[in-house]
């Protein structure tokens, strides 16, 4: 009897005063305080009352017109219009170029060829041998970008997983750190690219470090080996701070008491990581695995910047391609670039409801 | 199984003392509660012990061996958390045997444990459920049942019962009791519920400001309250503390009337002194042999059990417990008499003072 009155007293108070204490205070708060303040917003106050004058007879009258019901669509036309123009238009377009050859720049100077320029991308002689592909840049832009991914993806989870672990721990300066591995990701992409270019490039900073120490210059943009290596570290150098974030996100959301449950059942800190950590962040882990699969499939700008695809074509991604027989060939082939895009599109398109889904299964 | 040694023990979060240096030892198979207000470091002091705290002071020895430095993995406890911290990936099964897969133990062996303990929980049906899937009172066994698995040297619960409900806390309050009595053991038991602390207790400790007040059976700090504090905790509703003084030979005064009998000593002569009787001690009576002389302010009547609270001359405050059902009405003027035997005196400093009365009931 008394057990239940007594807890009953504990916690009822909390939940009365928050209750009370949200009303009143909107009420009473701009009283004493409001004099000074509102002098200080004038303008602010004048001009949104100017703003207000001026749209809301219209917005009244098309109220009036379309009913209160169908309001929220006004609202969004604007957006809606921005994005027809700039994205659906675009991939209409694009499937035009795509069904059409020649050089024309409008779609209605250019003939109508159906397919061709898919079955020409698609006719290989094995998919798994680039050279025997009548387009070998289509598909060594392919087979590169899916060597790129995959190294990509394995080097940029367990980097980031390590790094979330590392700062998740009370270390000192984690604020610091964490900031730290952050920064990278604020950068623009080509400014990442254009750091590394000076540190690895035959006469760049790590290679006079290496000259210094004794050692001989390695001419890293000439290995096909190296270049795809660099490639891959400036890639995860650049976002393993975004995904860190994700990481450690979910980290933080795991329940301390549940690592005191385990240290209680004497668990070592491998078996804590393994049978506690990672199932519990495993559904932030698959959505950092997709969208680091999306990005890398996208790879483009620091890669480009980094090696321009060389040596050769051996760090030549898909988007290179397309971005270089549509824009940089001196003939312009617009058709085959639009329907290599279609393609790539295709795959993201099904990667992304991907993402949607772990995310959704996570959110349930 | 095994007994514990706590020496000296302090711990301090920057300037702020917790602990402020706690001695207790508790002998093999012993139920042990902390009892006491919150942040008077009663859950400290159960982390300490556990090993998930570290001590900023003093000793834990844990059957002879001095385990201070030891980290939890290592001491052999098992702790039931308020939270329950159950793992949510895992099945039932899968809670109760991690423990022992981290012990080595021998995947039959596991298994029979795991069966032994589920069966006394009532919980063999729910085996291959997730903790989400199971009620508060069947998570709360699954907590309990991850403990008894590992047949460890000494259970800690850390209020277990008080994300129960009222109905589910008294019949698992009962349940633990049987457990104790089934298997044994060496449990200590925080929480701040006197009802939880009096029926499992073979000793309670109560604390207070990261000090301890008193230790002893369940009714010894019933009737024998070492201080002011004790006596105000313990016991529901509290015991009535009355502001009283002592007059120049010794005899206790309330409200300025020398208390018939009742000399608590010439040395306390002059001071002011508070007056302790439980609600069960004060009684109705004749006017002419009246102690006091209330005017009831509000009447419960419970039953089996009638509380009034009522108030006389310079703000006597009275709580009355009376047998049965009583006739009596707001605006009442009873006078009362307290039981001479059952009279707690405690001095300025809150110590309790032994009464000039005939001997008391043995304790």
């Amino acid at each position: 009897m008394t057990a239940n009155h007594r807890n009953a007293g504990t916690t009822r108070p909390a939940a009365h005063r928050n209750r009370q204490h949200r009303s009143p205070e909107p009420m009473t708060s701009p009283a004493p305080s409001a004099a000074p303040v509102r002098a200080r917003f004038a303008p602010f106050e004048r001009l949104g009352l100017a703003l207000v004058r001026l749209f809301d007879p219209p917005m009244r009258a098309v109220q009036r017109l379309v009913g209160v019901g169908r309001m929220p669509y006004v609202f969004l036309l604007p957006n809606a219009l921005f994005f027809g123009v700039f994205v659906f238009l675009p991939i209409g377009i694009n499937i035009v170029f795509s069904v059409t050859g020649g050089t024309a720049l409008f779609p209605s100077q250019r003939p109508y060829v159906g397919g061709q320029q898919y079955a020409y991308l698609l006719d290989c002689g094995s998919y798994l041998e680039p050279a025997t592909c009548r387009e070998d840049h289509f598909w060594r832009g392919v087979a590169n970008t899916l060597k790129f991914t995959i190294f990509q993806m394995i080097a940029m989870v367990l980097f980031s997983l390590a790094a979330a672990l590392v700062l998740n721990r009370p270390i000192r300066g984690r604020g610091f750190f964490r900031a730290v591995f952050f920064f990278p990701v604020l950068l623009s992409p080509v400014v990442v690219a254009l750091i590394w270019k000076w540190i690895l490039q035959r006469d760049g900073l790590l290679n006079a470090v290496l000259t210094t120490a004794g050692g001989e210059k390695i001419l890293f943009f000439v290995d096909p080996g190296w270049a795809m290596f660099w490639s891959v570290f400036v890639s995860v150098w650049a976002h393993m701070g975004f995904y860190t974030l994700i990481l450690l996100a979910g980290l933080q959301a795991i329940p301390r008491d549940i690592y005191e449950a385990a240290e209680m059942d004497g668990t070592r800190p491998w078996r804590t990581l393994v049978r506690i950590t990672l199932p519990l962040l495993w559904p932030n882990l698959l959505v950092v695995l997709v969208l680091v699969l999306i990005r890398s499939v996208q790879v483009f700008d620091e890669v480009f910047v980094l090696t321009g695809g060389g040596p050769g074509t051996a760090t030549m991604m898909i988007v290179q391609y397309i971005y270089t027989t549509a824009f940089a060939n001196q003939v312009q082939n617009f058709g085959l670039a639009a329907a290599a895009s279609v393609l790539l599109g295709l795959v993201l398109f099904g990667l992304t409801l991907l993402q949607l889904y772990f995310t959704r299964r996570k959110a349930a | 199984m095994a007994g514990l040694e706590l020496r000296a023990i302090r711990k301090d979060y920057g300037p702020v003392a917790v602990l402020k240096g706690v001695d207790l030892s508790i002998a093999d198979g012993e139920f042990v509660v902390f009892v006491g207000p919150s942040g008077c470091g009663k859950s400290t002091l159960l982390r300490v012990i556990a090993g998930l705290e570290t001590v900023t002071g003093g000793a834990v020895t844990i059957d002879g061996q001095d385990v201070t430095r030891v980290p939890a993995s290592d001491r052999g406890l098992a702790m039931v958390f308020q939270s329950y911290a159950l793992y949510p990936h895992m099945s039932v099964y899968d809670n109760m045997a991690f423990a022992l897969e981290n012990m080595g133990v021998a995947k039959p062996e596991i298994d029979a444990r795991v069966r032994r303990a589920a069966a006394m929980l009532r919980l063999t049906d729910y085996l291959a459920r997730k903790p989400g899937a199971l009620s508060g009172g069947q998570r709360q066994r699954v907590a309990i049942g991850r403990a008894i698995v590992r047949d460890p040297k000494i259970f800690l619960f850390d209020e277990p019962l008080s994300n129960l409900d009222a109905e589910l806390r008294v019949a698992t309050r009962k349940e633990l009791a049987a457990l104790h009595a089934e298997i044994g053991g060496t449990m200590i038991y925080v929480t701040h519920d006197q009802v939880e602390a009096m029926t499992l207790a073979d000793r309670i400790v109560v604390l207070n400001g990261g000090r301890i007040e008193q230790v002893g059976r369940p009714l010894d700090l019933y009737n024998e309250p070492a201080n002011l504090f004790v006596a105000g905790f313990i016991g529901s509703p509290r015991m009535n503390l009355l502001p009283a003084g002592v007059d120049a030979v010794g005899a206790l005064t309330l409200a300025g009337r020398a208390l018939a009998g009742v000399t608590p000593g010439a040395q306390l002569a002059g001071e002011a002194v508070t007056l302790g009787v439980r609600p069960e001690h004060v009684g109705l009576c004749a006017a002419p042999e009246a102690d006091a002389t209330v005017a009831v302010d509000l009447v419960e009547q419970l039953g089996g059990e009638t509380f009034l609270y009522a108030s006389g001359q310079a703000d006597l405050k009275l709580t009355i417990r009376l047998d049965g059902q009583v006739g009596v009405g707001r605006g009442d003027i009873l006078p009362v008499r307290f039981d001479r035997a059952r009279l707690h005196v405690f001095d300025a400093a809150g110590r309790a003072r032994p009464l000039g009365l005939a001997p008391r009931s043995p304790a």
